[in-house]
């Protein structure tokens, strides 16, 4: 049997740094979510410009409207990491009670090597082993869901740059409409910088 | 490890304490366990925390079969009494919890199911121990809110939880007291503070005098036996509880 976790201090240190980083993770996807919401207020915004503006800003209205779908796909996307963030967070500390476990009954069977107290072990180890793997499952889930949310923000980033375009068309609401898809720009590369920040995170790559 | 010494046996009915760890750090109040045994079945009194779970069972499992413990007793809701809970429940999950009702839904953060516990109620219930019967007697507000004792009257045992506690200096950690005088100073403090009803502490000394006690056993410090008994609750009646200068 193969036992994932062992009873040094290392082990316990690095599933408390994982739960730092996890704890981390969380909060910038919070920030993400709430940037992606006001995305959603921007785009409405720049739909009912774009109305006002009339057929010059037809491809523009267009633009506003896929920015909006885009928005939402985005909270989606960031609400389904949440479940999966939450999830890391559950098993990294029962790994963390485990090892708690794993270290008094390892004690418990060195000062009493009983065969009864040596099954709980193994049974415990096997346990150790079912989180751990479980950990591994969710860690590899999360990292896929941040490259769809990453993909996600590629397109957003776009849409954005085209609407920076089609704002050109405008003529008497170009400047409004460049100042508006401009912001849209701003924000898409603030969400594309935090994500990249988020798939760089040690919790990931492994350090 | 901690060592074992029976301090009372009549045939496979034994009280042993469970006591004195060398190698525990000192930053963890030492405390004392107790294993009752009678017929096939095993009652672990106050198991202690989580921290000594090692200590603790490796020095039963020289005196005893673990997997024959039939339950254990928590005299309250403390961290040295039973944080080491969801350790004894991981070697045996039928293990049963007798608690005051007042921790029954407390208690389980340390561990366990709904099934695992046993809950007491306030005047106090009787324990079977594969026929043996333990009294848990009351003990409330000395010091926890929800508190039992337990009486055993056939071996003439009571086991007082924080009652009778003392914190012993190095050196002077004999397991029965052996000179009262001397041995109440390391009590008084601890009873002044921990203990937080002058009512209470009464009611237990009327209690407990009228009861057929040659040990009173306490989680923490030494057990006191024969005259040192009555000494302790005429002492204990005497002193004034619940005060905190600040």
């Amino acid at each position: 049997m193969t036992t994932a976790l062992t009873s040094t201090s290392a082990t316990g240190s690095k599933a408390g740094v994982d739960l730092l980083r996890i704890v981390r993770i969380n909060e910038e996807i919070k920030s993400v979510v709430g940037v992606a919401f006001k995305i959603n207020i921007m785009a409405l915004n720049a739909i009912f410009l774009a109305k006002r503006a009339g057929t010059a800003a037809r491809g523009f209205g267009v633009l506003s409207n896929e920015l909006r779908v885009f928005s939402q796909d985005l909270r989606d996307c960031m609400a389904s990491l949440t479940g999966l963030i939450h999830g890391c967070v559950n098993e990294v500390s029962l790994v963390l009670q485990d090892i708690r476990h794993t270290r008094l009954l390892r004690e418990a069977v060195e000062l009493a090597p009983t065969p009864q107290i040596s099954r709980v072990l193994a049974a415990r180890e096997i346990e150790n082993d079912r989180h751990s793997a479980r950990l591994a499952s969710l860690r590899k889930q999360l990292k896929r869901a941040l490259e769809d949310a990453f993909q996600m923000v590629e397109l957003g980033g776009v849409l954005a740059k085209s609407a920076k375009i089609e704002a050109a068309y405008g003529q008497s609401f170009a400047i409004p409409l460049a100042q508006v898809s401009g912001e849209f720009d701003g924000v898409v590369e603030e969400i594309r910088s935090s994500l990249e920040s988020l798939r760089r995170s040690a919790f990931f790559v492994g350090n | 490890m901690k060592t074992t010494k029976t301090i009372f046996q009549d045939g496979n009915h034994k009280w042993v304490a469970i006591v004195r760890d060398p190698q525990k750090p000192n930053f963890l109040i030492d405390t004392n366990e107790y294993l009752v045994t009678h017929g096939g079945q095993g009652l672990l009194l106050d198991p202690g925390g989580a921290e000594i779970f090692p200590a603790v069972f490796s020095a039963l499992s020289s005196e005893f079969d673990p997997s024959a413990l039939a339950g254990v007793f928590a005299s309250h809701q403390d961290p040295d009494i039973c944080s080491s809970l969801a350790l004894w429940l991981e070697f045996n999950p039928q293990m049963r919890c007798y608690v005051s009702w007042l921790w029954g839904s407390f208690i389980p953060h340390f561990g366990g199911t709904a099934e695992t516990f046993v809950t007491i109620p306030d005047e106090g219930a009787d324990i079977s121990l594969d026929g043996l019967i333990l009294r848990a007697v009351p003990a409330h507000y000395l010091h926890s809110s929800g508190n039992f004792n337990l009486y055993d009257k056939i071996a003439k045992v009571l086991f007082s939880g924080d009652v009778g506690a003392a914190l012993l200096p190095p050196g002077e950690d004999g397991l029965f007291v052996e000179n009262f005088d001397a041995h109440i100073r390391h009590a008084e403090g601890f009873h002044k503070r921990w203990m937080g009803s002058n009512e209470a502490k009464r009611r237990w000394c009327e209690r407990v005098a009228q009861m057929d006690v040659d040990m009173l056993c306490p989680q923490h410090g030494a057990i006191y036996q024969g005259a040192d008994v009555q000494r302790f609750i005429n002492w204990f009646d005497e002193l004034q509880v619940g005060i905190v200068a600040a």
